[in-house]
């Protein structure tokens, strides 16, 4: 993975603001009146200030010189949501960093005592399934007089995993016939979601219809046919609604959520890949992982 | 732009503003001062009740109003004051309408150049650390809104902290940036304050009150011997011609004849405070001067180039000169009296031989005559408006300097022997701290001058021969002792309180501050730079460079160097256990945090579980916890140092 990268002159570049450039201008009046008027305490006010731009060129290096950046963790998110990568910032200096800013998509703000170390989540909006790369994050400060901006910009070999859209249809887990026959195990009619009945005290409440809640319908309880014993389903690519192969992905990352939720154990046929039933946290991530790179 | 935030960073910019123009309140007329104090207050206001901000027609109405104001004080817009009074209302508008952090900026920069203004009328050592305190405020306004939390004590510890770093830098451009001198039509108005000072003319009978101001005039630094005390008589204008009650000069062009000089020769540095006049006040007798000085006839000095400015000169002088022969018209102008004298002085020169013994014979008649009759000194004199040489020598025998520097000229006119009134200066308090010799207007002095066979012109100072216990006025007392006409007990003079000695020392330091600071012009820029070798501008161009890279090296050094080996013991603690763990082959990678290598090496040693997870926990507790004492870090410590691993490999 990626080793941390330490903020040294070869990777902070520095160019004044617009403000900078006022204060330039600033200083080419105090001149000009210094000049007109010769007058010397004029021109000691005019150097001095000149002096102080000077000098904020390495103070502003300074706010930024020597902290150490390392990417850290990512989540994996469901496309259209924004992916969060963790930078570590750590100052191994006994000089405290006053405003420090990071950005990705969007700047935040922060500071760093000394000797001490923080971790920021920045965001960056994804579309597509599959890998997301974090991109340039952008390590930046325009401490002490926001005359200077200094950033440098860290391009991390770090990525997160974009999972498909889930489908918003609401559609039944499909009827596969046995996907596997090898295994002469047809599960068929005996542990499969039967249909929805009214909420009952008692019911499991891994079996709550929570969409249909969520909608305002009502409590609804998923019913499983098979006298309690595990539903098992194939979420089968070629079963899948869709016209195209994102949306069969779309339908099956929808039904691998609902399956999940609805404590059923599934199995995963894909064309290149197949996965047999189970359910929990690992064989989810699994089955998405796998929708998200086919 | 309500938050807690802005409110301090507001405080900061105002209180900083408000600072700025403060001094400007003597400068300024006071209806445009009172405009931007409503201003500033105005605002102030609306830091806590932003509701009355006003709208954009009051801001309208108001900028009017700047307007009429300041047309109805100017009627234009350019020049020092009208262009400070323009920057002071634009600075008190603005701070109206400050909506975004981009204002604020317009507003501090606003505010330097309303600092820059403030030397156009005061170049004091006092007005300049002011300037540079108020800077550092206007600075850490700027770092406020650059932090994240405002401590107003931080901030400015940040921005006094940067200026003063650039303080050096600041200093090296200062001496060899080249100063060139504006071009004519560049400069403004540059009225200069009149001061008081004297004036081309002396009418002794109509003055009742003269010479007490202790304002400076000049300063004298010598580079080899002082003159004593007595020879201090530092040339004005010289008065020969008299209506009875004025004296006034006669025109000039240049001297006569060279005189010829003899003894010693006392060089020095006079720096002149500003005037209204072109007078430049040698020693007397000025011998050799440079550009711009000219001698006019009366051998004193004048600048005719430049001479408003406070400027320095180099002159030497001699005290032991002879100005050699008259000519007519000279001696015509020298013994010129308006009409007959009365009779009662011609009966008085008669009386003192005037008529029939020699000039030095004469002068020390008239000095004795002055000694031993009832003759006083004082400041403050009866007005004696009609004939006020008879008034004085006759009636009332009170006067300072110019009564008897006139009363003492007119009788030698009577007697025929040419002589006239010099004015100037006499005298001159030593500043033992900076060794230089201070001239106020309080030692504006008269005396005379007596043009004697083959010695030429020759002082003659009567008010010196006035019986010390005479004189009146006890302030001009001490001028006069200093100057060493008069002394009455040498050991008080040599006394210094402490009070003196620290005005002297102040003093001193204007002197200096005077000199190679306000004073630094191209003259003594090149000057002071031929002593290092830099002769050209192209020299002085490299030097500046040269030493603006070198100070930035030592900058950055000092601020960019830090030690290596600051790393937390704690964490150094923590690593020496790892290495005694990478022994039992158990290296911790750099993306393994503290519990997950400690679960591993608890999996791979479980016969050291316990101690592991006791290291990793008080690990964890020192590092990340909130609350950590010596005893944490001492017992921390004795475990590390206690891990030891079981030679028996797992």
């Amino acid at each position: 993975m990626d080793d941390a990268i330490t903020l040294t002159h070869r990777r902070i570049f520095i160019l004044p603001t617009k403000r900078g450039g006022g204060m330039g201008l600033l200083i080419v009046i105090l001149l000009l009146i210094a000049f007109v008027y010769n007058n010397n305490l004029a021109y000691l006010l005019t150097f001095l200030i000149a002096s102080v731009f000077f000098i904020t060129i390495l103070h502003t290096f300074k706010s930024m010189a020597g902290l150490v950046v390392q990417a850290g963790q990512t989540k994996a998110v469901f496309a259209g949501e924004a992916a969060g990568f963790d930078i570590h910032i750590d100052n191994p200096n006994a000089v405290e960093r006053p405003h420090l800013q990071i950005k990705l998509s969007k700047p935040q703000s922060f500071f760093l005592n000394p000797h001490s170390k923080t971790t920021q989540t920045l965001y960056s909006p994804t579309q597509k399934r599959g890998w997301h790369n974090a991109g340039t994050v952008t390590v930046f400060s325009t401490y002490p007089f926001g005359l200077f901006y200094a950033w440098s910009p860290l391009r991390f070999n770090t990525n997160a995993l974009v999972y498909p859209k889930p489908s918003t249809l609401e559609l039944p887990f499909p009827e596969t016939p046995s996907a596997d026959a090898e295994l002469g195990v047809n599960h068929k009619g005996a542990d499969d979601f039967y249909g929805l009945q009214e909420y009952q005290a008692g019911d499991s409440i891994k079996h709550i219809h929570w969409k249909a809640f969520a909608k305002g319908q009502g409590i609804f309880s998923k019913q499983y046919s098979g006298n309690g014993t595990a539903a098992e389903v194939w979420l089968h690519y070629d079963y899948a609604a869709g016209h195209d192969t994102e949306q069969r992905l779309s339908q099956l990352c929808r039904w691998v959520i609902d399956a999940e939720r609805a404590d059923i154990r599934y199995g995963l046929v894909l064309p290149n890949l197949k996965l047999m039933p189970d359910n929990g946290a690992n064989h989810y991530r699994q089955c998405l992982e796998a929708l998200a790179l086919l | 732009m309500n938050s807690p935030h802005h409110k301090r960073i507001l405080i900061f910019l105002l209180t900083s503003v408000g600072l700025i123009v403060l001094p400007h309140s003597v400068n300024i007329p006071p209806a445009l001062f009172g405009f931007f104090s409503l201003m500033l207050g105005w605002r102030f206001a609306c830091v806590w009740r932003p509701q009355y901000l006003p709208t954009v027609r009051v801001l309208f109405f108001l900028t009017m109003l700047a307007l009429v104001l300041l047309l109805s004080q100017h009627r234009h817009l350019l020049g020092r004051d009208a262009g400070t009074n323009l920057f002071i209302l634009a600075l008190g508008l603005k701070l109206l309408e400050i909506k975004a952090e981009r204002d604020i900026y317009l507003v501090t920069y606003l505010a330097f150049i309303v600092a820059a203004s403030l030397f156009l009328y005061e170049q004091s050592l006092f007005m300049a650390a002011y300037i540079l305190a108020v800077c550092c405020v206007l600075f850490a306004t700027l770092v406020a809104i650059n932090s994240l939390q405002i401590h107003t004590r931080a901030a400015l510890k940040t921005a006094t902290v940067i200026v003063m770093q650039a303080i050096p830098l600041t200093v090296i451009i200062f001496i060899l940036f080249p100063r060139v001198e504006a071009p004519r039509w560049m400069l403004f108005e540059e009225k200069n304050k009149a001061k008081i000072g004297l004036s081309d003319s002396m009418e002794p009978g109509s003055i009742s009150d003269l010479g007490t101001s202790e304002e400076l005039v000049f300063r004298v630094k010598f580079t080899g011997d002082i003159p004593p005390p007595k020879l201090r008589y530092w040339r004005g204008p010289v008065l020969s011609y008299t209506d009875g009650k004025r004296w006034t000069q006669v025109r000039f062009k240049a001297p006569v004849a060279n005189p010829s000089y003899a003894g010693t020769a006392y060089s020095y540095t006079l720096l002149m405070e500003t005037q209204e006049k072109d007078w430049v006040f040698g020693l007397d007798l000025p011998a050799q001067f440079s550009n711009p000085l000219v001698q006019n006839g009366y051998y004193q000095l004048i600048n005719l180039e430049n001479p408003h400015k406070r400027a320095e000169y180099q002159i030497t002088s001699y005290s032991q000169y002879n100005t050699g022969n008259l000519t007519r018209s000279e001696y015509q102008t020298s013994i010129q009296l308006p009409r007959e004298p009365s009779d009662k002085i011609k009966q008085l020169v008669t009386q003192l031989h005037g008529f029939d013994s020699k000039p030095d014979a004469l002068i020390q008649q008239i000095l004795n005559h002055f000694r031993q009759e009832d003759f006083h000194y004082t400041l403050t004199p009866p007005l004696m408006e009609d004939n006020p040489i008879d008034s004085f020598l006759f009636s009332t025998k009170r006067g300072f300097c110019s009564h008897y520097a006139s009363a003492f000229v007119y009788l030698m006119r009577v007697a025929h022997i040419p002589a006239r009134v010099v004015t100037g200066y006499q005298g001159g308090q030593f500043n033992r701290v900076g060794n230089f010799l201070e001239i106020r207007q309080a030692n504006a002095h008269a005396w005379a001058e007596v043009w004697l066979e083959n010695q030429g012109w020759v002082r003659v100072d009567p008010t010196a021969a006035i019986a010390p216990e005479r004189i009146e006025q006890q302030l001009n007392l001490d001028q006069l002792e200093l100057g060493g006409d008069i002394r009455f007990d040498a050991g008080d003079a040599k006394q210094l309180n402490w009070l003196k000695q620290t005005r002297q020392l102040w003093e001193n330091a204007d002197y200096q501050w005077q000199r190679w600071v306000v004073n630094y012009d191209s003259n003594n820029q090149s000057d002071f730079l031929s002593q290092f070798g830099i002769h050209d501008f192209k020299t002085m161009m490299q030097w500046l460079m040269t030493l603006v890279g070198l100070m930035t090296v030592i900058l950055s050094g000092f601020l960019l160097y830090q030690k290596k080996k600051a790393t937390d013991p704690v964490l150094r603690l923590y690593q020496q256990f790892c290495q005694k763990l990478q022994a039992a082959g158990l290296t911790r990678t750099d993306r393994e945090g503290a519990v997950d290598f400690a679960h591993r090496a608890t999996t791979a040693l479980p016969e050291h579980a316990e101690i592991i997870e006791e290291i990793t926990t008080a690990f964890i507790q020192l590092r990340y916890g909130r609350v950590t004492t010596r005893e944490d870090f001492g017992k921390f410590a004795k475990l590390v140092a206690g891990f030891k691993l079981n030679n028996r490999k797992p």
